[in-house]
């Protein structure tokens, strides 16, 4: 499989770019706003569309919605009378029809629609690739630098804003990175894969980790190599390679509870 | 005049107070009396309705908050979480060093809980993830201690510990103390001053001055009764029984 250049670059930029959604998952998951991750992805697929549609630079477009929809979660006061939650499922509702609604205006053929969904790694070009791995290697550069702050304002915001700590600006940091990621990733890996990247290795590490380090180490890993075996998969058994690497992180989520549960009960 | 709330809703109106460098106060009511929304004015989590909190510049304050506000999901462990009061004070660039470590588990051993540091927070009984977070908010070293019902759901002899250590904290190293509860009797041997926010009324002053059945009952709509048991203040809610009064 890899003496084709084209899975080459597939299995580079899958690794590259789902490390870097595992190591950033992490901090959605213990936050308890994994929908964000969906809204994201979500959001930056609004952007990729109305590139599409306008001739605009796609890699722009989808940052500037994804990084957008990142800002109005961290600035806007929602309204007390619906919970965060609630929130996001309006935002992931808006950001799913309006691609579909772009790009039909635009009379783009379905066949975008369904590449933004989903995807298309096997096309990623050489220079995609490059610019993932970079972004894989800011991400995990502003992880090793700012892990501390990130957690400090995770774990209880209050206390760390009472001890002098800036958690809005740091909680917005942390939106505008998953935002980044989440742009980066949509072009290629498609929305369902990147939030299952933002989302699965994350819950798989917590559920068999007992230390915040293990747990990036473990959820980095996991989001490293199940989409490259995903490839594999999808290569040897002629499968849709999002939805084979989407069916093998969600089996680790199972496998990982399984180890969990006999572990904790030895 | 200083009134808090939410959603400029006041729940507490016209307050005015100060607290001193080594002063233990105390501020008690009944469930939705506004004492929390006070706390947290007081600590710029909600900005005020009226009025304004003036802060001497400088001062270190550490912030132990209620329990169950502290997400448990989280795989870390009690020096962890001790190390983060630590963290909190540190520049975004700094890496916490060998003496930040020594502080942690000097704060953990201040508090009998060095043996629990190792530990998965997650894995400890209540009172001792109580102790684990006043244990992080001293190795904050701070100068000013706020603690939102720091006794909540602990036994009689966790609680005792608890007040007792604050007691000597405020003693030995002069920290200013704000607590938070709605059980009176937590604070009437520790407190300098106390603030009790009624549905009516608000007192506040020095225990003697606050420890008036008429008044105390006049907050809490109930009878009151004052009384002595092994030489500590206590008070009775209800019908009078056979306490020395």
């Amino acid at each position: 499989m890899v003496e084709f250049t084209f899975m080459r670059l597939a299995l580079v930029a899958s690794a590259a770019m789902g490390a870097a959604l595992g190591l950033i998952g992490v901090y959605l998951v213990i936050r308890r706003v994994v929908f964000l991750g969906l809204v994201l992805a979500n959001a930056a697929t609004v952007g990729a569309a109305a590139a599409e549609v306008f001739g605009w630079s796609s890699e722009i477009a989808s940052a500037a919605t994804a990084v957008g929809a990142a800002l109005g979660f961290g600035l806007v006061r929602r309204p007390r009378r619906v919970s965060d939650e609630s929130l996001m499922g309006w935002a992931y509702a808006a950001a799913s029809s309006a691609p579909v609604l772009i790009l039909a205006a635009g009379s783009a053929p379905d066949a975008d629609a369904l590449h933004m969904l989903f995807g298309n790694i096997l096309a990623v070009s050489d220079s995609h690739t490059v610019g993932l791995v970079l972004v894989a290697l800011g991400i995990g550069l502003a992880h090793v630098l700012f892990a501390r702050r990130f957690l400090l304002v995770t774990f209880d915001a209050d206390g760390a804003h009472v001890a002098g700590v800036n958690t809005r600006l740091w909680s917005l940091g942390l939106n505008l990175l998953v935002g980044l990621a989440a742009a980066a990733a949509v072009q290629e890996l498609g929305a369902l894969l990147t939030f299952a990247l933002l989302t699965l290795p994350a819950m798989a590490a917590l559920l068999v980790t007992t230390n915040m380090r293990a747990t990036f180490l473990t959820a980095a890993g996991l989001g490293a190599t199940l989409p490259c075996l995903g490839l594999a998969v999808s290569f040897y058994f002629d499968l849709p390679a999002g939805p084979a690497s989407v069916a093998l992180l969600s089996a680790s989520v199972l496998a990982a509870a399984a180890v969990g549960r006999f572990s904790s009960a030895r | 005049m200083l009134s808090v709330g939410y959603n400029r809703a006041p729940v507490v109106e016209g307050l005015s107070f100060a607290v001193h460098r080594g002063d233990i106060l105390g501020i008690v009511g009944p469930n939705g009396s506004g004492k929390t929304a006070l706390l947290r004015t007081i600590l710029g989590l909600l900005r005020p309705i009226r009025g304004e909190v003036e802060r001497q510049t400088g001062l270190a304050i550490s912030y132990v908050p209620q329990r169950d506000r502290i997400d448990t999901i989280f795989p870390v462990t009690a020096l962890d979480v001790v190390l983060m009061g630590r963290a909190a004070r540190t520049g975004p660039f700094e890496r916490l060093q060998r003496t930040d470590l020594d502080a942690g588990i000097r704060a953990l051993s201040r508090l009998g809980a060095e043996p629990l540091g190792r530990q998965l927070f997650r894995n400890l009984s209540g009172g001792q993830q109580q102790r684990v977070l006043l244990a992080r908010a001293l190795a904050g070293e701070p100068d000013v201690l706020v603690l939102d019902e720091p006794t909540a759901g602990m036994d009689a002899a966790s609680e005792a510990g608890i007040l007792e250590f604050l007691r000597d904290l405020n003693r030995t190293r002069g920290v200013t103390i704000l607590l938070v509860t709605h059980m009176l009797p937590i604070v009437l041997d520790l407190a300098s001053s106390i603030m009790l926010l009624g549905a009516r009324t608000i007192l506040h002053g020095t225990v003697d001055e606050v420890l008036q059945e008429d008044r105390l009952s006049d907050v809490f709509g109930v009878p009151v009764h004052l009384g002595v048991v092994a030489g500590r203040r206590t008070l009775v809610v209800g019908r009078r029984t056979g306490v020395d009064g």
